[in-house]
Parts: structure tokens; C-alpha cells; sequence
């Protein structure tokens, strides 16, 4: 082969190294009209597709897509490349009021807070930049084989290892409830939790230390409970109501659940934030899409008229049915995480480690 | 990784003349892949080592932050502990490994091969899920165990330093026994024999002549084990307690969640310039170029 030819294959190479490297930047979403959903995957985000969005788009021609999970480094990202393709993204509440405050996120319109409050939507529960599309509660989930008769109904007992033995399943995550689980174990009062007494709340964290296992996933969170292996964890609602679906041997206890909800959000410069928008006040006027949506994966409608469509056996297993909501002992405050989240989560990898 | 086969491809074409450079025609193919790494790699680290001076705001805040709070470099240097130890456990396992395959007739090699590859090919994730299932408390070993009498209670396995040590050495086999071996297959066993025929013990030959020639092998297994295994956190976060930390989960930490991008990227910066020093420090004691570039 010749020194020439040689020079010419490796010129191509290049070159087609090059193109490949400008073929991503092209967005096909301005044009058309579509909506791509952003959820954190699995059951819930098939779900949220199927009920959730594929009516709306049926009926009003919008070519749906999806992807997953929610990643706030890449929305971030996105923003500031300016070339957005995530149209509504399932979010935590503390990153809403952070990046909405940061302007990563599009204000919503009039139009959708006024179909919020019409339709009685729980304002605390509202931002400037997202709506609220579920609520959940962080419960006590407890392995129904090894608690067959009595189990923890209370966060003190949750943290009473020596009348109920066994180790304690906890979300490495500082927003996931550890902190305000331990301080009402420690008989503060629910009104009173924010802001919050961390160094209460790591004392009484101290002594359980040794029996806690840390889980990051709602898999491992599952398997850990069903297993056995820690028969006890502050649980998400919803993945313990599929687990007892399946018919794993755990459920909920809703006494002195802590309440908590995610919001939809739309990434500011996403070029079909109007159709965003559409779609948030007509999934906000149908209680029906949302009570299918709660029945299926346990996690409560936003709306007073979705919950009504459901039965009393259905509303049980929901955080915000009127039962299970007079048991809640507070809300979490994300105007606080928002503000401490970054602080905390060091303090916490601090006692972690310690 | 690709320190290993761009230190090696020069002495392959240069060898003759002895000169590193001497680009021919052909040299022009290596073109593409010198301005890949540069998109890909140098162009990302030139911005993680700005980001970290300048995000949020410029200036050595982000270094002060790392060494205000211990836990970075205790996080740190429990990372580098526990590479180097699954280095050397590695090479324990590894070595004779590659050996035996270099001994065994050449149906047993491809079953050995495959045995250590399966596993490569399937997706650390489910492998360390998979590990969770046999180690836990109320896994199939203590299961077994407890069935059969052997023990009363359960051994913790799991969560532990040694149940991290064992799933990242399970996944970084294949990086040392792949070098290992391919040095090792290459070397004449004829040497060996001829060694023996000179009055040398089989084990003198063994360490006098075979050892020394599978150096390579041995330092490019070494190298991408210990590299690699300085950026796990899925298997630690799995596998380990909170005490089993490694660096590279606190800087996922940041990206992904706590969102302080210019934080994450000096924990990254005081990783990758620790590791640099690390094998400084090495290479002068083990002359890691020479023994990578080696003949065999």
C-alpha cells in the first residue's frame, strides 16, 4: 500500500470522526408536534406513559416520546447547551425550587395555576416552575413474616430495636426522611421539625447505628425488606404496595407516615414548552387518568375529584386517602432541603463514615 | 488502557531503529485516534480542571472546601487502600490462573478462557445484584450453611470491607489474567528446559527465567486493575457498609445530586493528580516503562 493511500484512509477516518461528532447536535423537536416525558424508569414511568400522557396525545395528535431516568446534571446540562429535547421531567420538589430560582426550568403560565387551584390542588404543594403529579409517603414497610403479630406503627418504635429486633433499612439520601423519622422518634413535635435539629437528629441516629443497612435503589429497598434481611425500612409507599402485589411477604404502615409528592417540571428552551404546558392543565381537569395512574402503582392523585373516583379498598393502600392522611404526622418541607440539602448531605456522609 | 497499547505500538514499529518516532506512511493511521482522545478525553479534562477553579465562583474555593472537611481524604485514601489491595489480590489469583492456561491442552485453555469471560460480558450491576443474592445475611451461602449445621448465625458477608474486596476482584480478573496470559503464551517454554538442561532446578527455572520474562503481562495487568478499580462505586455502594466509601460514589454524589459541579470536579482533580504522583512514585522504583515495553 502506498504512502499516499495510506494518507487518504486515515484522512476519511477523520473526517468521519468529525461528522459523527456534529451528528447529535440536530434537534427534530421544534417542528413537529411532540412531547418527550422524562420519569425515573421501571413500572411507575410505563405506567405514567400509559395513563398519563398516551389519552392526551391520542386526542390531541401529539407524537409522544420518553426517556429515563431523571438526571438533573444532564437537565442542567441541556439548559446550558441550549439545546433542549426533555420536555416534562418527573423532579424532586428541592430541585424545582432550586432551579427554578437558578432559571433552568420555564415558568409556568397563568392558565396552569389557575387549573391547579380550580381543580384544588394542595398549594404547598405548587411551584412558580412545576406542578405536582404525585404524592407518596415515607412509611414504615415491614416484613409481614418476621412482625406476623405486632409492628413498629410509630417512629419510636421503628427505633426500638430491642422490642422489635432486626436491622433497619434507610435511603442514603439526605431528603429521603431519616432526619425527620429519627426527630419525631425523639418526641419532637411534628410542627416543630423545621428547621431541623441535626445534631438531635444524628444522636438519635447513633443509636441505632449498627442495625442500619443503607439502600440507594426502591429494588434494593424491596429485596432488603422482603428478604428478611432488614425486616424493617422507611419505605416508598408505592414500591412496598408492589412488592404485597406480587405477594412478597411486607407491607405499609401508615402511622406517622411523612408526607412528600414530585413535581413535573419543563427545562427552560425546550421548544414545545406550550404543548408542556397544554398537557399539564389537561392531565390536572381528568381526574380519571389520574385515579388509574394511583390505582396502579399506589402512589396518591394530586386532585380531590381523582381520589373520589376511587373505592375504599383502592384509597387504603393511597398516602392521601382521609385515613391514611389523619395518620401522617407532617409533610416534608422542600423549602428547606432546597436550602440545606447540599450541607446536610456532607454531615451525613461525615456520620456515615464515622 | 490506552497507555498500555500507545507505549507499545512504537517500540513494535521502532524496534530495528531504535528510535521512537520514526513515523512512516502508516504512522498517518494513528492520526484519527490521537484527535479522538483529544475531543474525547483531553478536551473533558482540560474543562473538569477549569470547572474546578472557576464554578461557582474563580478561585482555590472549591480545594479549601475538599480540605475543610477530613472525610475527602479519608474517603480518598480508603480508595487507594483498597485498589491496591484488590491489586494484589488480583495478582495472586490471577498469575497462576494465566499460568495453567499456558500449561493445559488447548480445550481446557477455551474453557478456562470462557469460565473468566462469561462473567466480563455480563454487566456489573446485575453481577453485583447477583453477589448480594449469595452473600447477604439471608443469601444461599449462609442459607447452605445454616441448613446443613455448620453454623448458628448468620456470617455477615455483605456490607463488609471484605465482601467489597471480593466483588471487585471478581470483576477485575479478566483485566489481569487477559495480559498475563498473552505475555506468558508467548514466551518459549524451551527457555525454561534449557535452564533446566544447564543444572537449574524446575522452581529456579521457574522464577529465574519465567517470572522475569512475564513481567509485561504481569505490569500491564497490574496497572489496569489499579486504575480501574480507583473509579469503582457501584460495586463498593453495593457490596459495602458507608465505611467502604470510595471516591468516586462522593463524586457522583455531586454531579448527580447535590449539583456542585465545580466541588465534584476538584475531588476528581485531587484523585487523578494523587494517582499520577502514585505512579510517579512507582515508575521510579519499578521502571513501569521498561517493563511494560519489554520483549518477551
Amino acid at each position: 500500500m502506498n504512502r499516499k493511500l495510506v494518507i487518504t484512509v486515515a484522512g476519511i477516518a477523520t473526517a468521519s470522526l468529525a461528522v459523527v461528532g456534529c451528528a447529535g447536535g440536530a434537534t427534530d423537536e421544534a417542528s413537529e408536534k411532540s412531547l418527550t416525558m422524562v420519569d425515573w424508569g421501571g413500572e411507575t414511568q410505563r405506567v405514567a406513559m400509559e395513563q398519563l400522557y398516551q389519552p392526551w396525545a391520542e386526542e390531541f395528535g401529539v407524537a409522544m416520546k420518553e426517556d429515563s431516568p431523571t438526571d438533573y446534571a444532564k437537565l442542567d446540562a441541556m439548559v446550558q447547551a441550549g439545546k433542549v429535547n426533555w420536555g416534562t421531567v418527573e423532579v424532586e420538589p428541592n430541585f424545582t425550587e432550586t432551579a427554578c430560582a437558578a432559571g433552568t426550568l420555564t415558568k409556568l403560565d397563568d392558565a396552569v395555576k389557575r387549573a391547579a387551584e380550580e381543580h384544588g390542588v394542595d398549594p404547598v404543594t405548587m411551584s412558580d416552575c412545576g406542578i405536582p403529579i404525585l404524592q407518596y409517603s415515607f412509611t414504615i414497610g415491614y416484613n409481614t413474616e418476621k412482625f406476623p403479630d405486632a409492628h413498629p406503627t410509630t417512629w419510636a418504635e421503628f427505633f426500638d430495636t430491642e422490642k422489635f429486633p432486626g436491622k433497619r433499612g434507610f435511603w442514603k439520601y439526605a431528603t429521603g426522611g431519616i432526619f425527620e423519622a429519627a426527630l419525631i422518634a425523639d418526641g419532637v413535635a411534628p410542627e416543630d421539625l423545621y428547621p431541623l435539629d441535626l445534631d438531635r437528629a444524628f444522636k438519635k441516629l447513633d443509636t441505632i447505628k449498627s442495625d442500619i443497612v443503607w439502600y440507594d435503589t426502591g429494588d434494593q429497598q424491596t429485596q432488603l425488606v422482603a428478604s428478611g434481611e432488614a425486616p424493617l425500612v422507611q419505605a416508598w409507599n408505592g414500591r412496598i404496595f408492589k412488592a404485597q402485589a406480587s405477594g412478597q411477604p411486607v407491607a405499609n404502615e401508615y402511622g406517622e407516615a411523612l408526607g412528600t409528592y414530585e413535581q413535573i417540571v419543563i427545562p427552560k428552551g425546550y421548544a414545545n414548552a406550550d404543548l408542556a404546558q397544554e398537557w399539564m392543565q389537561w392531565v390536572l381537569a381528568t381526574p380519571a387518568a389520574q385515579a388509574e395512574y394511583s390505582k396502579q402503582t399506589g402512589y396518591g392523585p394530586v386532585t380531590p375529584a381523582a381520589l373520589e373516583l376511587l373505592s375504599a379498598d383502592e384509597q387504603k393502600e393511597l398516602p392521601n386517602s382521609a385515613e391514611n392522611q389523619a395518620k401522617m404526622a407532617a409533610m416534608i418541607d422542600y423549602g428547606y432541603w432546597a436550602e440545606h440539602y447540599s450541607e446536610v448531605t456532607e454531615q451525613m456522609n461525615v456520620w456515615m463514615a464515622g | 488502557m490506552s497507555t498500555v497499547e500507545t507505549a507499545a505500538a512504537p517500540s513494535t514499529a521502532a524496534a530495528p531503529k531504535r528510535k521512537y518516532f520514526a513515523i512512516d506512511g502508516w504512522g498517518a493511521l494513528v492520526v484519527p485516534l490521537v484527535i479522538f482522545l483529544v475531543v474525547v478525553f483531553l478536551v473533558p479534562l482540560v474543562a473538569m480542571l477549569v470547572k474546578s477553579f472557576t464554578d461557582p465562583e474563580p478561585g482555590f474555593g472549591n480545594y479549601v472546601a475538599v480540605f475543610a472537611e477530613p472525610l475527602y481524604m479519608k474517603v480518598i485514601m480508603n480508595t487507594f487502600y483498597v485498589a491496591l489491595l484488590v491489586t494484589l489480590v488480583t495478582l495472586l489469583l490471577a498469575y497462576p490462573y494465566a499460568y495453567l492456561m499456558t500449561l493445559v491442552p488447548p480445550l481446557w485453555r477455551n474453557i478456562m478462557m470462557v469460565i473468566m469471560l462469561i462473567p466480563f460480558w455480563t454487566s456489573v450491576l446485575v453481577r453485583s445484584f447477583a453477589l448480594i443474592v449469595l452473600l447477604r445475611d439471608t443469601g444461599v451461602i449462609n442459607t447452605m450453611l445454616t441448613d446443613i449445621g455448620a453454623i448458628d448465625e448468620p456470617i455477615t458477608m455483605l456490607r463488609t470491607f471484605s465482601g467489597v474486596v471480593f466483588g471487585m476482584v471478581q470483576v477485575s480478573l479478566p483485566f489481569a489474567v487477559l495480559p498475563m496470559y498473552a505475555t506468558m503464551s508467548g514466551i518459549d517454554n524451551r527457555l525454561g528446559l534449557a535452564a533446566q538442561n544447564l543444572g537449574a532446578r524446575p522452581s529456579g527455572a521457574f522464577w529465574r527465567i519465567f517470572v522475569p520474562l512475564s513481567v509485561p503481562g504481569v505490569a500491564a495487568g497490574l496497572l489496569l486493575t489499579f486504575i480501574q478499580a480507583l473509579g469503582y462505586y457501584i460495586t463498593p455502594a453495593l457490596l459495602g457498609g458507608p465505611q467502604n466509601t470510595m471516591i468516586g460514589e462522593l463524586i457522583v454524589q455531586q454531579v448527580s445530586a447535590v449539583l456542585r459541579y465545580g466541588f465534584a470536579a476538584a475531588l476528581a482533580t485531587m484523585l487523578l493528580v494523587l494517582t499520577l504522583v502514585l505512579l510517579g512514585v512507582a515508575g521510579k522504583f519499578l521502571n513501569l516503562e521498561k517493563a511494560l515495553m519489554r520483549r518477551s
